[in-house]
């Protein structure tokens, strides 16, 4: 459903100059899979999965989702994609059921198909109760659910959450990943990119740990146990941070970017990413 | 994929062209979401009608206040009046001085009932102050005596004959020593009550004067009419609908222009940088609307805000005060301040639908640089201080619809509408096609800009960083690249002519030696090419690359000279025609006497280094150099060949010569941006600067031929019409030639990141050598 070939993206900033934010990341994700992306606030999943979402155009490299071109055939990936991100992205003056039904409408559906999707997606999240509720007075857990209904309402093959379990609460998170497990049991192509290494090892069948805008490793979760022949994931993880810091500083392989011990409140943050 | 979806889809185009269905739902959405906000319904529609009538109705208590209330005045010394023509009346003032007596309440006091006090006059002022009067006068002891008793024995000796004359010349010439007796008054201009009661007093002294005088003058025979040569009369031929319309039609599109633009901006910003506040608009973005519809969406909406707004200001003020006018007539049959016309105010529909849309565009564009509401307020004041002269420009007295002023934005609609409102239609139709063509092509310009700001990804999600000067060095110099980049490009177009601005204010006259003269010239050019030359090697990796210093094909060489001597003679044609529109003043013209003079007479070929060479490589250099090199990146062409024009053209300092050297730019950026290369635009502005210090010696040169292409007149050579129609025949087919050349494009001119995305395979490569 999604292939990344070499993808790379690279900024201009003030503090780093030409900043690579993405470095030559390969992947692909079937249908009825979740792939994880793990990693640090500022490795670059964000900006992959805006790539992925037609909203960045790609330096380098290819991606496709749904056998088409993100760039040149960015209207058809539109069709193809739901996209969930970090900041629920809600208008404040807009009701619940407005909001979805907006971007059905500029999704072209016919009203009546319309109308009806729209009521299967109130059922399925259980947003009845908040369908005319406003933006601004809705509650984080709210905000959320009319996110993914509005990324859900055309009914795509592939669904993008971007940190979609930022800032909520563990009741709230947690029904969130029972929404993208049913998901995945209707057969769709998942991404899901966290820093929250308790949420991939739960959810995802596959995971790419991804740092400084490279994907380190990528498998099964038994495969990379299996491989770096570690059991405890977060061990696991560190692992492979701290080893790619150490090749780094041997190859230095980027000057300008000093280490950070440990590698975790590590300072890139891509322009415009927000972290928490 | 589920049935489901692909029944979604094939209800969809299938293709990239903007769709009208999705810019109306876009509108629709924004025009509802606009409306659920209070701030901006109450901007918009609340205010405008609450405000006006408030306003009207204050206005009209304070005229009933100014016209009803009467003003309390307190008269000291009313026993000096005795012996002069009557000033009061019982307990008011005479009613043959004043219209309405009893708008002045009055008290009078006695001199020597309060100067036996000797802090009389500080009390007195104190009065003033408290408001216990709003005016006090003081009538002086010797305003009636001496001079009311000479002026009777001075009619007595009219009577006795001769005699008496000797001593009412001594009498008057006493009177001439005597200082001039005055009614002092006290008022506090801190008080309008004050104030208005000193204008009445004074209309009262000044009739009861008047009186005064003539019944001196009858003392002594003279009839006071006699004293007057000649009356005069106005009458107003303005035809009835300029006359009531004269006032408003200045005022109304002011305001109503004022108040598009601030309906434009507050919806532009909340659109816009609101939206990328909150989230929305990333979602808005991977959503099958494509970035024009979202900008046309928006834009409309904003549009029709900026219009309602500008509506509703200009009804409720016009209907207002109507009303008041009508109820007060404050302003009487002679004055333009008539209640305002209404039918012809429908005029003013047709300006502000184009300069509604051009102001929102505006606001768009630049509201989109803003990452939340409150930057975007920041930036949209700059653009406030920049419409708003043009929006002013019209109501200066004296400016009027004219050619000039018609190519003008928005200063030429505006007294379009003006002359349209006026009713002088026979004169406003002969100006339509020029304020419909600038009004045009601003309203394309600020639309692709917008759009553009909408395709740009820096834009959209730059910045957030925290800006640092120490950082920033190091970024200009760890970040060169190996043209400069638009910023920079900017930047170097700012501080040349600013440089220029200074510089020409250093110079207060015209030298009169060729030296100075060659100083003159020098100066300016040495303050373009610098700024150009000191970025060009500090800030770019390659300095020959960012002058855009390379070899073209061969051709363009003799093509560019073979342009620039059939191209001169339409050149010098132009600067006639605008030299006939805006006339260079007898003052200035003498100025540039010495000038030519000097260059006449100077050795040819110092004049052609001095006045063609040098500015052909500096202005080159510097403007379709450096500044070209940086604007036309990042798929800037048309902003490149259009802003360098423009700025090469302000750098010439005199109007006339800024316009014709603007239209030479044109030309000039689009020959340098066709060869890429900077050194055919030298070659060119060369040439056609030879010319025009040459045609003087040409023409006097025995080159028989010369009279074949110039004419000798009063006013200097000119070139034969038969010899400019076939140059421009020449040089129209040497621009073809040019025209079907590709757009030299070379890794300078596009960023990194658009080009090849395609043709990368290992993206790595690319980084090790970027």
């Amino acid at each position: 459903m999604i292939h990344v070939q070499h993808l790379s993206k690279t900024y201009q900033d003030l503090q780093r100059g030409r900043f690579v934010a993405v470095d030559g990341v390969s992947f692909s994700v079937r249908a009825g899979e979740i792939f994880g992306l793990l990693g640090p606030n500022g490795a670059g999943k964000t900006t992959v999965l805006r790539i992925l979402s037609t909203i960045l155009e790609p330096s380098g490299g290819i991606a496709t989702v749904a056998g088409f071109d993100v760039v040149r055939d960015a209207a058809d990936v539109r069709r193809n994609i739901g996209f969930v991100s970090n900041n629920t992205a809600i208008y404040d003056r807009m009701t619940a059921w407005e909001m979805v039904q907006y971007f059905g409408r500029l999704h072209g559906m016919k009203s009546d198909l319309l109308r009806q999707r729209l009521e299967t997606l109130f059922d399925q999240l259980r947003m009845n109760e908040f369908r005319d509720v406003p933006g601004a007075k809705m509650s984080t857990g709210m905000k959320q659910k009319v996110s993914i209904a509005r990324a859900m309402v055309h009914d795509p093959p592939v669904l993008v959450f971007d940190e979609a379990t930022l800032g909520l609460d563990v009741l709230v998170a947690r029904n969130l990943l029972s929404v993208i497990r049913s998901l995945r049991e209707a057969g769709k192509c998942l991404i899901f990119s966290t820093h929250i290494m308790s949420e991939v090892e739960r959810l995802c069948d596959r995971i790419a740990i991804m740092y400084r805008g490279k994907i380190l490793d990528t498998g099964t979760l038994d495969e990379l146990r299996g491989r770096h022949r570690e059991d405890d994931f977060e061990e696991l993880f560190f692992g492979l941070l701290s080893q790619h810091e150490q090749e780094r500083r041997n190859g230095d392989l980027d000057g300008s970017v000093m280490a950070d011990p440990g590698g975790w409140s590590v300072a890139a943050t891509a322009p415009g990413e927000t972290s928490a | 994929m589920s049935a489901r979806t692909s029944v979604i889809r094939s209800t969809e185009e299938d293709t990239d062209r903007t769709r009208l269905s999705a810019v109306w739902l876009i509108y629709l959405r924004e025009m509802r979401d606009q409306l659920r906000d209070r701030r901006t319904l109450f901007t918009i529609a609340v205010l405008p009608i609450m405000l006006y009538p408030l306003v009207g109705m204050l206005l009209m208590q304070i005229a009933q206040f100014s016209q009803e209330n009467p003003t309390s005045v307190c008269l000291i010394g009313s026993e000096h009046l005795e012996g002069a023509p009557p000033l009061i009346e019982g307990s008011q003032l005479a009613a043959s001085l004043i219209d309405a007596p009893e708008s002045i309440q009055l008290r009078t006091y006695r001199y020597d009932e309060l100067s036996s006090d000797s802090g009389w006059r500080s009390r007195a002022e104190g009065w003033v102050q408290a408001g216990a009067f709003d005016v006090v006068a003081v009538i002086p002891p010797n305003l009636a005596g001496e001079k009311s008793a000479e002026a009777s024995a001075a009619a007595d000796s009219t009577t006795d004959g001769n005699q008496s004359t000797p001593s009412s010349a001594s009498g008057s010439n006493d009177a001439e020593s005597v200082e001039q007796p005055r009614i002092e008054m006290l008022y506090n201009v801190g008080s309008d009550q004050s104030v208005l009661a000193r204008e009445r007093l004074v209309g009262v002294l000044s009739a009861w004067r008047g009186e005064w005088i003539k019944q001196r003058l009858a003392h002594v025979g003279i009839d006071p009419d006699s004293l007057l040569p000649f009356e005069w009369s106005d009458s107003n031929v303005a035809p009835q609908q300029t006359r009531e319309a004269a006032f408003w039609s200045k005022l109304l599109p002011f305001i109503m222009l004022v108040w598009a633009m601030t309906g434009a901006f507050y919806p532009a910003i909340d659109l816009v940088a609101g939206e990328k506040e909150r989230g929305t608009l990333e979602t808005l973005l991977c959503s099958p609307a494509l970035r024009s519809e979202i900008v046309w969406g928006k834009l409309a909406a904003v549009a029709t805000f900026s219009m309602s707004t500008a509506l509703l200001n200009a009804g409720s003020m016009l209907i207002t005060s109507s009303l008041v006018f009508k109820n007060l007539n404050i302003a009487g049959a002679s004055s333009s301040l008539g209640a305002p016309p209404l039918a012809p105010m429908l005029w003013l529909l047709v300006a502000l639908i184009p300069l509604s849309i051009l102001f929102s565009a505006l606001a768009l564009a630049v509201a989109a640089m803003a990452r939340s509401s409150k930057e975007g307020q920041y930036y949209l004041m700059p653009l406030m201080m920049v419409t708003l002269p043009l929006v002013m420009l019209p109501m200066l007295p004296g400016t009027t619809l004219n050619f000039g002023t018609s190519l003008i934005p928005v200063t030429g609609m505006f007294l379009l509408v003006r002359s349209l409102v006026e009713g002088q239609y026979a004169s406003a139709v002969f100006f339509v096609p020029m304020v419909l063509t600038v009004t045009g092509s601003c309203l394309w310009l600020a639309a692709r800009w917008a759009r553009r700001q909408f395709e740009d990804e820096s834009v959209l999600f730059g910045g957030g960083e925290q800006w640092e000067l120490g950082m920033w060095v190091r970024h200009l110099w760890r970040d060169r690249q190996t043209a400069a980049t638009p910023a920079q490009a900017y930047a170097c177009g700012a501080i040349i002519l600013v440089c220029l601005f200074f510089a020409r204010l250093t110079v207060s006259e015209m030298p009169t030696t060729f030296a100075g003269i060659a100083k003159l010239v020098m100066m300016p050019q040495t303050l373009i090419v610098f700024p150009a030359l000191i970025m060009a090697v500090m800030l770019t990796t390659s300095t020959r690359q960012s002058l855009r210093i390379r070899m073209p094909h061969w051709t363009t060489f003799p093509m560019g000279v073979l342009l620039a001597i059939t191209l001169h003679p339409s050149y010098m044609m132009l600067s006639k025609f605008i030299n006939h529109l805006y006339p260079v003043s007898e003052q200035a013209a003498e100025a540039m006497r010495p000038f030519a003079e000097q260059i006449a007479a100077a050795p040819w070929s110092a004049v052609l280094l001095l006045m063609a060479l040098l500015p052909a490589v500096c202005e080159e250099l510097a403007f379709r150099g450096f500044i070209f090199g940086g604007l036309v990146r990042e798929n800037g062409k048309l902003r490149a060949v259009v802003l360098t024009a423009l700025m090469f053209g302000i750098s010439h300092g005199v109007l006339q010569q800024s316009i014709a050297a603007s239209m030479m730019g044109l030309i000039l950026g689009w020959i340098t941006l066709k060869t890429g290369s900077v050194l055919p635009g030298i070659l060119i502005h060369f040439t056609n600067n030879a010319l025009s210090v040459s045609l003087g010696r040409i023409a006097e040169s025995n080159w028989h031929a010369a009279s074949l292409f110039l004419q000798e007149t009063e006013m200097g050579p000119v070139y034969q019409p038969f010899w400019t129609l076939i140059g421009m025949g020449v040089a129209a087919t040497c621009l073809l030639y040019f025209g079907t050349m590709n757009p030299v494009v070379d890794e300078s001119d596009s960023e990194p990141v658009e080009q090849g995305h395609r043709d990368l395979i290992d993206p790595t490569a690319a980084l090790a050598s970027a």
